[in-house]
């Protein structure tokens, strides 16, 4: 007797997908904390008490967290699109544009 | 909730609905064990179309309200199976569909307010119950909608370039654009790091500015269109995956309106458009989202 398929909304727990699928989650949590630690540098640059030494320090380590990031999208096979969690009423984790 | 479930649980994405109902058992007394399931509330009966699992639907009248209903078998419909069922988007859509068929049916042909989406009671009783506990609340409702369609007004707009998104991955984070910031000043050169930092604040901003535009463009729409019609709704914004497009939705809003400025109120919600804007007009539709009442 054929198995019939699992209906959609259920979680598979197949072994292939859920080490992809915790990698996302756990990049998702990383990319969130690294977007509210850019902000904060933004805000604080705007008001002004940062030396010129610190903006640099801290631009060039948040680009290179950013390009990190990318970096491990790319080895897992994820789009910056797919690093989000939609939280229902509340929206999604992350700005979607 | 009765213990003797006499058919099997549901099997995911079964199209077939427990055993075929015999067809003398539909006008008289419900088979014990199954439930009733409401479709709307109107003031008269009406022939209408099959229900959920194509079986007939009856009427229940009480206190000068007629409830239109349908039989379910309670393996689907219990309390228990129904948390497994609602599970299955194939099992969902096959009742949504019917749902819809039988409100939009009797929606046409009268005064109508439709009740939420599997709403089910132990029996015919209980929903004579309910019709003369709300009676008020009903009445009130019906005389709201009377002469009266809801439509549907959809704004989208054209999400702004990528190259202003602050996505992560963002391939070009390293190529020097001529300081993208506004205040950044000469000097920058040989400073990446201030720049990517300048470059970010300007696609916050740019980000943050677009943002409150399009807040601005979705209230005065709405208001407008409130404004004509007898009432206002706005719903939560779909999701742009859920319609395959990539605009980004401003407004969801339902409102409901008289018969007689129909083409009034099309033509408004035409005339809001444009501008980057696009506006979709759907309906007319049963009065949904100024008929759900809580059956408490």
């Amino acid at each position: 007797m054929e198995v019939p398929p699992p209906p959609r909304w259920r979680l598979s727990t197949d072994p292939d997908t859920v080490e992809r699928d915790l990698t996302r989650l756990v990049l998702t949590l990383v990319e969130l904390v690294r977007q509210l630690v850019e902000r904060q540098c933004v805000r604080r640059m705007e008001q002004g008490n940062l030396t010129d030494e610190q903006i640099e320090v801290l631009g060039v380590t948040l680009m290179r967290l950013e390009e990190a990031m990318g970096d491990l999208c790319d080895r897992f096979d994820l789009t910056p699109d797919q690093l989000n969690l939609d939280l229902g009423p509340l929206g999604t984790l992350l700005p979607t544009q | 909730m009765p213990d003797d479930l006499t058919c099997e649980p549901p099997a995911p994405g079964d199209p077939t609905w427990g055993p075929p109902v015999p067809d003398d058992h539909t006008w008289g007394p419900p088979v014990p064990g199954d439930l009733t399931y409401l479709y709307a509330v109107a003031r008269e009966p009406l022939p209408c179309p099959a229900g959920v699992g194509d079986t007939p639907v009856r009427t229940v009248t009480r206190a000068g309200l007629v409830a239109y209903v349908s039989s379910v078998p309670a393996c689907h419909f219990g309390e228990e199976p129904l948390r497994r069922s609602l599970e299955d988007l194939d099992w969902l859509a096959e009742t949504a569909r019917a749902h819809h068929r039988v409100v939009d049916a009797v929606a046409r042909a009268t005064t109508t307010a439709p009740v939420r989406l599997v709403t089910v009671y132990e029996d015919d009783a209980q929903v004579a119950e309910l019709l003369e506990r709300r009676a008020t609340a009903f009445t009130d409702v019906l005389t709201q909608v009377t002469g009266r369609r809801e439509w549907g007004v959809k704004a989208y707009t054209t999400p702004p370039e990528p190259s202003a998104a602050t996505s992560p991955g963002t391939r070009d984070t390293r190529s020097t654009q001529a300081c993208a910031g506004s205040g950044g000043g000469a000097g920058q050169g040989g400073r990446p790091g201030t720049a990517y930092l300048h470059r970010r604040r300007a696609s916050l901003r740019g980000r943050e500015q677009a943002r409150k535009q399009a807040v601005q463009r979705a209230d005065h729409i709405h208001r407008a269109l409130s404004a004509l019609a007898a009432a206002g709704r706005r719903h939560r914004a779909q999701d742009p995956r859920l319609s395959g497009r990539d605009d980004i939705m401003l407004l969801n809003g339902a409102y409901l309106v008289d018969e007689t400025r129909t083409e009034e109120f099309t033509a408004l919600a035409e005339k809001l458009g444009g501008d980057g804007v696009e506006i979709r007009v759907t309906g007319p539709w049963a009065p949904y989202s100024f008929t759900v009442m809580e059956p408490a």
